[in-house]
């Protein structure tokens, strides 16, 4: 979210330099990530978290440096002009969905481009302007952090609004001239008619604002969160909106935020309005949350007082009363994440600033460690002695993304029932390449060498611990740790071998060596058919512990390193 | 035999060995004089047939001349060994300023030493170490970690899915879940591991490392929680390092924190690394949310704990 500091100043007097604020806000929990200053003005970019949509404005933003700062925060004065005409008609078939909605009707506005205060503000913020009826929701929507929509009352059908889901129709075409396609319990704004709006994400084309424009509705609602989340997922839409509609609004506060919107529209693009049509059916009930001091101190590791408590508390706009050994808060509407006393704590904690924490070290109990494994899991030693041996026969250690392209399957001369073409597919890869999860380590091997041959190296040596990823019949894949080894063996190295040797006795004793460090007696190297596809008939063989299969070993097979050009 | 006689030999004995040249000669005229057969050998061998009033005399005289004769021989025979050495080292001189012949040596991954090196200052105060599964289902990586399904939260990670229902991990946390749901606590663990995010440009990469922490027991507090991250930051980035904690939002903790170190390319004076702040962060932090606990069937009144994540990469 980006904020002007000019802007933000209008509702707190604060006496620091735009980068003394930026500091202040990110130690207070909303990260100012980048500060772009300007002639007269300084905008920054300030992070908020998803349990903050209450920050996602000018005002928000001014209201929690109103609280770090200690500095009074000045509200906006919204007068309403003189009210005539019938007010809207609405009616919320789904008030589950749609907690409240609020509008009114301004006929007779002269649609034209905004103001140039209003323009300049709009653009600083990352918003186009388009003309002055929209661009003041836009505005009101940046300085109080609500939504609202102005729908065209002439192309209204029925100049009424019913707020319902899609049912049967399947398509809408929105402002931003794309047909949506919908699904039946998607939540829509219509008119007596057709749906005109897709609710909380964007309107519909047909009912836009233009210059034709003569009289608008002008809608500032609730909206359930999960369901403009839903919808706005599987539309693939996300909007100013639906962005703050997503993280809760504020429900007791959208009100005001029409009221501010239809008066600076009268004052930009005149009219005359209505009076508000207010359908909110169930008014929120604010929640009560008992904390207790002694909980505060415990999970903080501090000792501080109510009457600390109170002040912090008091500065975010809470409401606190004392109940015996601790106190009850009532937090603000627009502080829908406070809801446990656990959410206190924390704001507790960030006012109160964790620099203010002492450092201390935790007292421990001894404990026995779970079946006797000690500190480690039981592999954990095993890996630690094979990445060892490993390095000391001259192999450096590769970590290679697990992803796989099930096409290298037939590179390296799988049969096509290798088990080893089974593999956990990725329904979202980045690249199709990257579609599948490991179950062999040797392809990635394969192009650490061709990447490193391109780049003039003659001779390499590298290994890779770690796990492939094999189908289990159930939920989660079986995830089995694999070791495999690439050596690339040029005829110039130098050797502390005497004379031509193939390179497979090389790669052999790493193999022993790595059976001696692991204390592995029983192995045996065999001439053996059942070995890799991609090596080499005759220059390879079978490797087995204890009579058990455990992988092969041997050169390359030379038609692959052929094809791939090693 | 007489006197005179052993005398002799006594004298052509001194003049043979101190004529010798080499080794060689001096251990024949061993063999000559004091050898089986050798003549003074002889001359012990013959005292039998000296008169028996004469014979201490003779023994005291053959004896005299044998022990001159051996010390003698065994002068010489280690002034010829010596310099056969000598001249053995002087033949045997080898160039040591050509290159050594070359034993291959492998190295550890860059990311491999880091995350060792981090998890060794863990295993110091008592963690143990704890793994999980890469390919995670939805219910341990978001679920039980207070990511609930249609959550806004959720776009903090770009997730890669497998089905609706399993995904590849995004961050380590989900071995707190199920470390938690198999034992009791105390608890102290450390996790690391690979992680997967469907993100790829110049500072992200699809996989990467990274080092989940917890402690759980009936009286940890965030204070603990800055004690501990403080002898971390200390023992890997040194102990003038300044370390600072701020609020943050992670749906698994409770108050959150992200943990920040003084730039170390800039000395905090402000760079392109730390964005001109002066700061690089380098973990998420933050007391267990009191929902992860009910989750795995926790008292969240009784159990208290903290839990931090890294990745090691960055």
């Amino acid at each position: 979210m980006k904020a002007s500091i000019k802007w933000l100043k209008e509702f707190v007097d604060f006496p620091l330099s735009p980068k003394e604020i930026a500091i202040a806000l990110t130690m207070s929990g909303l990260e100012v990530e980048a500060l772009e200053e300007r002639d007269d003005d300084a905008i920054l970019e300030v992070s908020i978290p998803p349990n903050r949509p209450d920050c996602l404005s000018i005002m928000g933003i001014a209201r929690e440096i109103s609280a770090i700062l200690r500095l009074p925060f000045k509200n906006i004065s919204v007068s309403v002009p003189k009210e005539e005409g019938e007010p809207p008609s609405v009616e919320i078939k789904d008030s589950a969905l749609c907690r409240r909605y609020a509008s009114r009707i301004i006929r007779g506005v002269k649609v034209a481009p905004s103001p140039q205060r209003i323009s300049h503000r709009l653009e600083l913020h990352g918003f186009r302007p388009a003309n002055n009826v929209v661009d003041i929701t836009n505005y009101v929507l940046l300085e109080m952090g609500h939504p609202l929509h102005a729908f065209d009352l002439g192309r209204l059908a029925g100049n009424r609004i019913i707020v319902k889901t899609a049912g049967p129709v399947n398509k809408i075409l929105t402002l931003d001239n794309a047909h949506k396609n919908l699904a039946g319990d998607m939540l829509l704004i219509w008119d007596a008619d057709k749906p005109v709006a897709i609710a909380g994400i964007m309107g519909g084309l047909d009912t836009e604002v233009s210059s034709s424009t003569v009289n608008i509705l002008l809608e500032s609602a609730y909206f359930n969160p999960v369901s403009v989340r839903r919808t706005s997922k599987a539309i693939n839409l996300s909007t100013e909106s639906s962005y703050r509609f997503e993280r809760g609004a504020d429900i007791e506060g959208l009100g005001s935020a029409l009221n501010r919107a239809a008066q600076l529209i009268a004052e930009t693009a005149g009219g005359k309005l209505t009076a508000m049509t207010d359908n909110y059916p169930a008014a929120l009930k604010p929640v009560h949350i008992p904390v207790s001091l002694s909980k505060i101190n415990k999970i903080l590791g501090v000792d501080i007082d109510f009457s600390v408590v109170r002040d912090l508390l008091i500065r975010l706009g809470f409401e606190i009363k004392r109940a015996g050994e601790g106190i009850t808060v009532i937090p603000p509407s627009f502080r829908q994440d406070i809801q446990r006393d656990i959410d206190v704590i924390e704001e507790i904690a960030r006012l109160y600033g964790y620099d203010k924490f002492p450092a201390t070290l935790p007292a421990v109990r001894m404990q026995t460690m779970p079946q006797g494994s000690g500190l480690f899991p039981a592999t954990y030693r095993v890996i630690k002695t094979i990445e060892n041996s490993m390095r000391s026969s001259g192999f450096s250690e590769v970590i290679n993304y697990s992803f796989l392209n099930p096409l290298v399957f037939d590179t390296l001369r799988f049969p096509v029932n290798d088990k080893r073409r089974e593999v956990i597919k990725i329904r979202n890869p980045l690249r199709k390449e990257e579609e599948a999860l490991r179950t062999t380590l040797i392809p990635a091997l394969l192009d650490n060498v061709i990447l490193n041959i391109s780049r003039g190296e003659k001779s390499l040596r590298f290994f890779e611990l770690t796990r492939v990823f094999l189908p289990a019949g159930q939920k989660l894949p079986h995830e089995s740790l694999r070791l495999a080894a690439v050596y690339l063996k040029s005829p110039h190295a130098p050797s502390l071998w005497q004379g031509k040797h193939e390179g497979f006795y090389e790669m052999k004793g790493a193999m022993e060596n790595l059976f001696i460090k692991l204390r592995i007696k029983n192995y045996s190297f065999t001439d053996s058919d059942l070995c890799e596809p991609y090596l080499y008939p005759g220059k390879s063989c079978a490797v087995s512990v204890n009579g058990r299969n455990i992988g092969s070993l041997g050169t390359l097979h030379p038609a692959l390193s052929e094809s791939l050009d090693i | 035999m007489t006197i005179e006689d052993v005398l002799s030999i006594k004298n052509l004995a001194d003049e043979e060995i101190k004529k010798t040249g080499d080794l060689k000669s001096v251990q024949a005229l061993r063999i000559k004089y004091l050898g089986k057969k050798g003549v003074l050998t002889a001359k012990i061998n013959s005292l039998g047939a000296i008169p028996k009033e004469d014979r201490p005399e003779y023994g005291r005289v053959i004896n005299e001349t044998k022990d001159y004769v051996e010390s003698l021989i065994k002068q010489q025979e280690e002034f010829f060994k010596a310099s056969e050495l000598e001249n053995l080292l002087k033949a045997n001189r080898i160039d040591v300023t050509v290159p050594g012949f070359f034993i291959p040596h492998g190295y550890q991954h860059p990311t491999s030493r880091v995350l060792d090196e981090i998890v060794d200052v863990f295993l110091s105060l008592g963690f143990r170490i704890e793994e999980g599964p890469e390919v995670e289902s939805d219910y341990y990586n978001f679920e039980a970690l207070n990511f609930p399904k249609d959550h806004p939260a959720r776009d903090m990670q770009d997730t890669f899915y497998v089905t609706d229902d399993v995904v590849l991990r995004t961050h380590t946390s989900p071995v707190q879940v199920r470390v938690m749901e198999k034992n009791k606590p105390p608890l102290r663990v450390i996790a690391p591991g690979k992680v997967y995010r469907c993100d790829a440009d110049v500072s992200h990469t699809p996989m990467f490392q990274q080092i989940e922490g917890f402690m759980v027991d009936e009286h940890i507090s965030m204070s603990d929680l800055k004690g501990v991250l403080e002898i971390f930051a200390h023992a890997v980035f040194g102990a003038s390092t300044p370390v600072r904690f701020r609020p943050s939002f992670f749906p698994f903790t409770e108050p959150s924190a992200e943990v920040d170190i003084g730039c170390v390319i800039c000395g905090g004076t402000g760079c392109r690394v730390c964005k001109n702040s002066g700061w690089v962060e380098i973990l998420g932090a933050g007391m267990i949310n009191p929902r992860v606990f009910e989750m795995v069937g926790y008292d969240p009144e009784l159990y208290t704990g903290f839990a931090f994540g890294m990745g090691v990469e960055s």
